[in-house]
């Protein structure tokens, strides 16, 4: 195990046990898994939840570029976060802010309430992308990349963040795109890629855990991409802890170390 | 028996051709490393299924026919005519309009019109002009009349439903006949582009085989050399700089799946995956190489300067509807200005569509009103067409369990429009890399043809059902068996969730090529939005659906 592995390993221990003592001090709503809902609006629909007789507004549709990407129908959502005290309802729902979202990945096909316009509903705001076109770029723009390093260029690390239960998608090239670009810079000569599996202790106090063999799975699908992105002159080294650590999303991560 | 002979014939190749198809496997790991060749383009530099594809190429029989002249509108392989700098032909609700940015050029000696391989086609047999570089059924059925079956396009390979039928008989060619299908041959197991095997993430079983061929001891997927026969419309050899552009949304991985983007094997560069049904292809030269083994039967070696002449007339060809028989020109200097091939050549390339400066498909401000000297019935068809644009910018509907649209950040189900999906600017394709899945080849939305005790005519299409294996996640709108006519991208990746996504088509030209849909299965655009409809149960009125299908048709 490198140096760089053992002090994430430890500090990935410590941020658990502090995670573990934040959870237990609020005792709140979240995290739960339930079905969500889909309640319709005169402009985009925004997406709420029932968790034991309370509702709770999850965020609305915009599109690929927004912090807050709707669940599916179909499917269970598990809904981490926490309420925004004193925040007003939006589409009937106390507000979770900020909420992270995963999709479970079985089908679950009686989560299909999908709301039509109720008049009690409007959006409190202008929504960022209304439903039609878009209005010439996207809803959201992030912050401009900082200028790439210059020499000597020094180890660096890169974090993949995941759904529970998820692996790459949509949201992964925003991460590996600096991780390429800074392997290229530095002609990288080793790549660490190390894959960690998360687990969440739900507001019942059951704790949910990732599938056993995910953060393998995740460290070798991360170092695929980079070498069929081109990055394929390093020697890659592959690590995983599939020990569950229980947390919040951070949990759930790859992180790639690119050695010049 | 038949798998003996079929291994022996695939075995029996002279010593060229097997030098030629080791040339090539060499060089595909070329295309793998993504290292600049010597011979940009040369057969070699191709992905990893090509040399699979062309064992089979080899041993399917072929037979050079050289068909009669057939009217103008048909442009046959070698005729050696010249193609002027801007064409115009016929179609049932106008005219289709073809610029040729590069100015007029003789054919004779160029490498998209010459039948180069054994079979006696050209590219042009499939990309025909008056079909707005694609190709029609009307054109087909013409064709199979007119020369009684010979034409190269009812060639052996992929012109019947399997070389294996007795060729001549409309019956092999029912699926050319009747959707306007060619067959397209992919090795399984996949192959990645260095050529080494992917392992699928299901199993594929056989269920119904109309063609035969899936089931072929020589052919099919039980033979030497196992293969998967699928059967897809041509695409639009046109408006290419749209379909290729490296602009929005197009980076080292696919902004949708995320894995990494095909690179072009000349330079390395990203490309954006959007030309062929299922972007096993990367560039315009590497389809040319394939195309050339898979559908003209070319045991050669295409030259870098026959690549260079194909790919460089491809990328100067813009083609659009220019008069609609209801709203007369679509071209006018004082027209939309979306319309006509040569607002193509001059648009804005690989731009996402919008609703204030860049519209998926602008028409500016023209025909609010009505001019002097057009008639009622023409001003009130381009009302018509405008009331088609504002729907299909604006009439939202719910779009729900859509691989590749619902998964990526939209949430499902999204409330949205036509535009939402198909929204590059000037052609109506999706900006990023996009393949997607609609249901145009999967259960349950698939057209399929009833079964009952009284159905005179069965089903055209194969069935194969797939079944995820458990160690992945399930398909999260259609679960671990699925059921389609084509896998699509699943062909090429292995992957469960690329089951039945197509890379979705340009707009332009449709009036000219029916039908639509990569398998198609909708015979006129009426159809298409009828499929629309059903599918997302949008609720068009039937006025909607009249606008849209005149918006359509004039693009």
């Amino acid at each position: 195990m490198s140096v760089v592995m053992k002090n994430t390993l430890a500090a990935l221990a410590c941020a658990a046990f502090a995670g573990n003592a934040a959870v237990a001090a609020e005792r709140g709503p979240l995290p739960f898994v339930t079905c969500p809902i889909v309640q319709d609006t005169p402009s985009v629909p925004c997406w709420i939840a029932n968790y034991r007789g309370e509702t709770y507004y999850l965020g609305i549709q915009s599109d690929v570029s927004a912090p807050f990407n709707p669940p599916s129908l179909g499917h269970k959502v598990l809904v981490e976060g926490s309420v925004k005290k004193g925040a007003p309802r939006i589409c009937g729902g106390l507000v979770v802010e900020p909420v992270t979202v995963s999709i479970m990945p079985e089908m679950s096909p009686e989560c299909e309430d999908m709301r039509q316009v109720d008049p009690r509903y409007v959006l409190p705001f202008e929504p960022p992308r209304p439903p039609g076109p878009s209005t010439g770029k996207l809803a959201f723009s992030y912050p401009a990349p900082p200028p790439p390093p210059k020499p000597p260029y020094k180890p660096m690390t890169f974090t993949v963040p995941y759904e529970f239960e998820g692996m790459v998608n949509f949201k992964t090239p925003r991460v590996l795109t600096p991780a390429l670009t800074y392997g290229r810079l530095a002609k990288a000569r080793r790549i660490e890629v190390a894959g960690y599996r998360g687990a969440t202790r739900l507001s019942d106090g059951t704790v949910m855990a990732e599938h056993e063999g995910i953060a393998h799975a995740r460290a070798e699908e991360i170092a695929s991409m980079l070498r069929g992105a081109g990055l394929d002159q390093a020697k890659y080294v592959i690590t995983a802890d599939e020990h569950p650590a229980v947390g919040g999303p951070d949990e759930r991560r790859t992180v790639i170390t690119v050695v010049p | 028996m038949g798998g003996r002979q079929g291994w022996y014939w695939g075995r029996g190749m002279d010593k060229a051709v097997l030098a030629l198809s080791l040339a090539c496997l060499a060089a595909s790991a070329t295309y793998g490393a993504t290292k600049q060749s010597d011979s940009p383009g040369a057969q070699g530099v191709v992905a990893g299924h090509v040399p699979d594809q062309l064992e089979q190429a080899q041993q399917t029989p072929a037979t050079a026919t050289k068909p009669a002249d057939g009217p103008p509108r048909w442009w046959a392989p070698g005729e050696g005519r010249v193609f002027p700098e801007f064409l115009q032909y016929d179609n049932p609700t106008g005219a289709v309009g073809l610029y040729n940015q590069g100015g007029a050029f003789k054919t004779a000696g160029h490498p998209f019109f010459e039948p180069l391989g054994r079979n006696g086609r050209a590219c042009v047999s499939c990309h025909q002009p008056a079909d707005g570089m694609a190709l029609s059924l009307r054109s087909i059925q013409e064709r199979w009349k007119a020369t009684a079956g010979k034409d190269p396009i009812f060639a052996a390979i992929d012109g019947s439903n399997c070389p294996n039928l007795p060729q001549g008989d409309p019956a092999s060619h029912s699926l050319l006949l009747k959707r306007g299908l060619f067959r397209v041959f992919l090795p399984w197991p996949p192959k990645a582009a260095d050529g080494s095997r992917i392992k699928p993430e299901f199993d594929i079983e056989v269920i119904r085989d109309p063609s035969g061929c899936n089931l072929d001891p020589k052919y099919g997927l039980k033979s030497a050399n196992p293969m998967i026969s699928v059967y897809r419309r041509p695409r639009v050899v046109s408006n290419m700089q749209y379909v290729l552009h490296r602009n929005f949304g197009i980076g080292a991985f696919v902004g949708k799946t995320g894995e990494p983007a095909a690179r072009d094997p000349e330079n390395g560069q990203p490309v954006n995956m959007n030309m062929m049904a299922d972007a096993r292809q990367p560039t315009l030269k590497t389809q040319a190489v394939e195309a050339a083994i898979t559908h003209l039967q070319f045991d050669g070696v295409l030259s870098p300067e026959q690549l260079n002449r194909i790919q460089a007339f491809e990328n100067q060809m813009y083609s659009a509807q220019v008069r609609s028989n209801g709203a007369g020109s679509l071209v006018e200097p004082d027209g939309p200005t979306g319309f006509g091939p040569r607002n193509l050549a001059k648009g804005e390339k690989g731009v996402l569509g919008n609703n204030t400066t860049k519209w998926v498909i602008p028409v500016g401000d023209a025909w609010q009103k009505q001019k002097p000297g057009e008639s009622d019935a023409e001003f009130a068809m381009r009302q018509s067409i405008l009331r088609g644009q504002k729907i299909f910018h604006f009439r939202t509907f719910w779009i729900r369990n859509s691989m590749y649209l619902n998964n990526v950040g939209l949430g499902n189900p999204v409330k949205r429009t036509c535009s939402t999906c198909h929204g590059m600017h000037m052609t109506g394709m999706d900006a990023a890399n996009g393949w997607m899945d609609i249901g145009t080849t999967n259960a349950p939305w698939a057209k399929e043809a009833p079964r009952n005790p009284w159905q005179t005519e069965d089903e055209l299409m194969p069935l194969f059902k797939i079944t995820c294996h458990k160690d992945v996640e399930p398909h999260p709108y259609l679960g671990r068996v699925i059921y389609t006519q084509d896998p699509g991208r699943a062909l090429i990746s292995g992957k469960c969730n690329d089951v039945g996504a197509i890379v979705m088509q340009q707009f332009r030209g449709l009036a000219a090529r029916a039908p639509y849909f990569s398998n198609g299965s909708a015979a006129n655009v009426r159809e298409l939005i009828d499929f629309y409809d059903r599918r997302y149960n949008i609720q068009f009125s039937e006025q909607e659906k009249q606008d849209l299908e005149h918006f359509l048709e004039s693009l």
